[in-house]
């Protein structure tokens, strides 16, 4: 070699030194789909999102298709877009439709898939995926345990469940690779609505492995913005950012990571860097203390309405003493809920509830008409108790409030709530914390066998006919108003009225009220603690100026990251070794 | 031992252990039985009813998906015959819904490892400090040995545990998560020690430890309080000989009483300290197959469980034979 090939040879070599370190750090700060992360961003090899998987409930599947209540991690359905989603402000958004309209009828809806949307085998996202889904939860053999959502509403539905028919016959069906068509049983005008859950499985996978084939990385197939790449039931799951992903929520996080342990160490685990989010239901006063007394905890806890849910105290009204509607006011007047929220719930975390449907929620009390109802009056419901019959609670039956497996801090509510109650009637009330599967057979038993309970309720979809429909007399409780049942199925069905609809909904919730099918005693303030590192979605204020993750918007998972402060604090993240110690 | 003694031993042993095996298998049966029907008394089943319950069809179609259609008395026969072939079912609460036979086959061995080290900890540790604390008894080394056992005892495993993680877990360096120590023995296997099972032996331990040293130092101290070690020493036997030959013989029948009995407990696991340490054993099973109503699984490890013990017991009985011939010669006695 000469003396001017060793000169080239040598700069060639030292451009190439300073080089690859300049490529390897754009590659770091790219995503997989090519995209720069934002300016304030780890590198892409920390954009891993952790979380705790219960080890202790029945877990089968990552789909809502085959099981809602038995979904694993709860991590979302991060395998496939459902047809809509909702935003930030609770308005219904395209998902994997682009658009959709009702028939002039109101009875059928047409939705129409946005093109080139993929699974990661390379086959095409059709309607026929969709089809094929909706037929497997209608199928009886499949025994889908959230069938009750289409019951009275997809055409079909109900006589496939029953197997009168087969489920390729109910009314919702492919048109052709980019249509789908729903026919309903009546105009039903939240039906997009109730669509926004269902994620699709894959026809072909479906056919060829079973329903089972999500829960193994080997036979696993995306459309959606993650794919399992690793599941140890019982230790962890993997899912990685799916490179084929072509829908609208492509996301910056690299890999999600969740493993498995006991919901009660969830806090102690997120102090310890393990989880990047806890939600508010692991949270007791005790963690309460602590976020409070540390600035960054109190920072990143941020709130919202979630799923507008609402506590409340249920009884058998076909059977004494509760059959009285003056004994049911009587106990609904003596619950001194500004007391319980103030004192024991802490207004951080609930407002006081004097009717079913939290504010903000369609067609909820926003004027407070409802409030004086069933607003704490001891003396008023020491009289009502005495016209009962019942005189300073002589001769009252003691009752037990069943609760359903709360955790300490729901449990501390309705303790509080069954002390007011006591206190002011002169009654005696034990409380009884049951498991869950106890209180919903006696709850559910008909008749039923559960006196007297307390129990919360959230939303399916964001419309009052999921949340009055509770109340029908079909529903879950004891109670039976005839008036209130032809309000909510005439407004079910009303179309192209919003503000009638709107107002049967309201009259309808009077009713409840006013015959007290039930005691309400508040509307929970949901939230979750963030890592100061988690960027993006949760920090963005929605039309309300709320932060944080607002509940349907499967979207959020698109603007997610890990900033770049995450190598400033020690996490099992940087601990693995994906960050130099 | 006389030829003659050794053949009536055998001959004995061997009647014994058969009669005993035979009584097992009705005990099994009835274990099966009872279980069986007490699960089916329990409200709910191997479905969740989520917030809105389940229409008349709906909750036909879920009954049927899990065989709980069918009357209880051939579900109850249906159960048995297929027991008889070991075969439990799927799991109803596990992802995949596995083989149960084959989901214990595959957890097993982690709750297996950790509950060896266990009983390797607790026992060896244990024994030397009873024994010690025996031969030095009322003093300072008896205190401190009664103390330790004291707080063993005494302490929950919670609490244990809780100021494990808290001292020398994760924050602290300590039980650095995954760093193998002696890899598996078979390829994709759980490796052979690990740093994840330091902590959850010694919170494991601590209790049987604790039982094991107390049980020793009581069945020592009673054996050397003995006439026939006085005798023994008289004769001028050396200190090694009257403690090996003479105090621990006889200090081991109601060790081996109280202390065998441990073993299965052991081996089978712990819901808490599997939890808490993300174990992926078999202890969690025992709890979240009952609040889960995961029959199949129930049946099979309720069976698991009175196999276990049932062996235990025969084992602890066959010991007693070879520890004290009286017992042996009292067999020959009676059966003659």
């Amino acid at each position: 070699m000469n003396r001017n090939r060793l000169i080239l040879f040598l700069a060639v070599l030292l451009l190439a030194l300073a080089i690859v370190p300049l490529l390897a750090a754009q590659d770091d700060m790219t995503d997989v789909y090519g995209r720069a992360l934002p300016e304030d961003a780890a590198p892409y090899a920390l954009q891993t999102w952790r979380n705790m998987c219960r080890s202790d409930a029945v877990e089968t599947t990552f789909t809502a298709v085959v099981s809602v209540y038995q979904r694993i991690c709860t991590m979302g359905d991060l395998f496939s877009d459902s047809l809509v989603v909702l935003n930030n402000d609770l308005q219904l958004i395209p998902g994997a439709a682009e658009s959709w309209e009702p028939s002039e009828d109101g009875l059928t809806w047409t939705f129409h898939l946005r093109p080139d949307q993929v699974w990661s085998d390379g086959t095409p996202l059709t309607a026929y995926d969709y089809e094929a889904s909706y037929r497997f939860m209608a199928d009886p053999a499949n025994a889908y345990d959230f069938v009750w959502m289409w019951q009275g509403v997809i055409a079909g539905w109900d006589e496939a469940v029953a197997g009168e028919i087969s489920p390729e016959e109910i009314g919702y069906r492919a048109v052709d690779d980019l249509t789908i068509e729903v026919e309903t049983q009546t105009p039903f005008p939240p039906l997009p609505n109730t669509l926004f859950f269902w994620a699709p499985i894959q026809k072909a996978a479906l056919e060829a492995h079973g329903a089972n084939y999500t829960i193994d990385p080997a036979t696993a197939v995306s459309s959606g913005p993650f794919i399992l790449t690793e599941f140890k039931p019982g230790e962890s799951v993997i899912f990685e950012a799916n490179p084929t992903y072509n829908g609208y929520r492509k996301p910056i996080l690299r890999e999600m990571i969740g493993f498995f342990g006991d919901y009660n160490t969830y806090f102690t685990a997120f102090q310890n860097g393990e989880v990047d989010r806890v939600s508010y239901e692991r949270l007791g006063p005790a963690e309460f203390e602590i976020i409070d007394s540390d600035p960054v905890m109190k920072d990143n806890y941020l709130p919202n309405p979630g799923d507008f849910r609402t506590d409340y105290l249920l009884m058998d009204t076909f059977n004494p003493p509760f059959d009285n509607q003056s004994v049911r006011l009587a106990f609904a007047k003596a619950l001194d809920r500004d007391a319980i929220v103030a004192n024991v719930i802490g207004p951080r975390l609930a407002i006081p509830a004097y009717s079913f449907l939290s504010p903000g929620f369609p067609a909820s009390d926003v004027t407070g008409e409802l409030h004086p109802i069933q607003a704490y009056d001891c003396d008023a419901a020491k009289q009502l108790l005495a016209d009962a019959g019942y005189p300073d609670g002589a001769g009252f039956p003691s009752l037990t409030l069943q609760l359903r497996a709360e955790t300490e801090t729901v449990a501390a509510r309705f303790v509080a709530a069954a002390a007011s109650i006591s206190s002011c009637l002169n009654v005696q009330i034990e409380v009884n914390n049951m498991e869950f599967s106890a209180y919903m057979t006696a709850l559910l038993a008909r008749p039923t066998t559960l006196q007297f309970g307390a129990v919360s309720y959230g939303m399916d979809y964001l419309d009052p006919a999921n949340m009055l429909g509770v109340w029908v007399s079909t529903g879950r409780h004891s109670w039976r108003n005839a008036e209130f049942d032809n309000l909510v199925q005439a407004a079910n069905a009303v179309v192209g009225d919003p503000e009638g609809r709107t107002q049967m909904y309201r009259d309808a919730e009077r009713i409840l009220v006013e015959d007290v099918g039930g005691i309400f005693l508040d509307h929970r303030i949901q939230g979750e603690l963030y890592q100061p590192f988690v960027l993006g979605a949760p920090r963005e204020l929605n039309s309300q100026g709320l932060p944080g993750y607002q509940w349907g918007n499967e979207g959020n998972w698109g603007s997610i990251y890990i900033g770049s402060t995450v190598t400033d604090v020690k996490t099992y993240r940087n601990d693995m070794g994906l960050v130099g110690e | 031992m006389l030829p003659s003694e050794l053949y009536f031993l055998g001959a004995f042993m061997t009647g014994y252990i058969l009669r005993r095996a035979v009584s097992l298998v009705f005990v099994l049966y009835a274990v099966a039985t009872i279980v069986f029907f007490l699960m089916s008394a329990v409200p709910g089943g191997p479905y969740q009813f989520g917030e809105r319950g389940y229409s008349q069809d709906a909750m036909a179609n879920i009954l049927a998906k899990y065989g709980l259609d069918k009357p209880v008395t051939e579900r109850y026969v249906n159960y048995i015959r297929d027991a008889l072939h070991l075969d439990f079912g799927k799991s109803t609460a596990v992802a995949g819904n596995p083989d149960v036979v084959n989901l214990i086959g595959q957890v097993w061995p982690v709750t297996l490892q950790v509950g060896l080290y266990t009983i390797l900890v607790s026992f060896s540790l244990g024994l030397t400090m009873g024994i010690v604390a025996a031969y030095f008894r009322n003093s300072w080394i008896d205190n401190l040995v009664t103390f330790v056992a004291t707080l063993g005892i005494t302490i929950p495993s919670f609490i244990i545990a809780t100021w494990l993680l808290l001292i020398f877990g994760f924050q602290n360096g300590w039980g650095r998560a995954h760093t193998v120590i002696i890899g598996p023995v078979v390829e994709g296997g759980y490796p052979l020690l690990a740093w994840d099972y330091f902590l959850p032996v010694i919170t494991y331990a601590l209790a049987p430890l604790a039982l094991v040293a107390r049980y020793t130092r009581s069945s020592v101290t009673d054996a050397m309080s003995a006439d026939y070690i006085r005798t023994a020493r008289a004769k001028g036997l050396s200190e090694r000989a009257v403690m090996f030959r003479h105090v621990m013989r006889n200090a081991l029948i109601p060790m081996v009483t109280v202390l065998l009995p441990q073993v299965p407990n052991l081996l089978t696991g712990s819901l808490f300290i599997e939890v808490v340490y993300g174990i992926p054993g078999l202890g969690k099973f025992f709890v979240t197959s009952i609040f889960n109503r995961d029959y199949p699984m129930i049946m099979a490890l309720a069976l698991l469980i009175a196999t276990l013990w049932g062996l235990t017991y025969l084992i602890t009985d066959i010991l007693y034979t070879l520890i004290d011939p009286r017992i042996r010669i009292g067999g020959r006695v009676r059966s003659a």
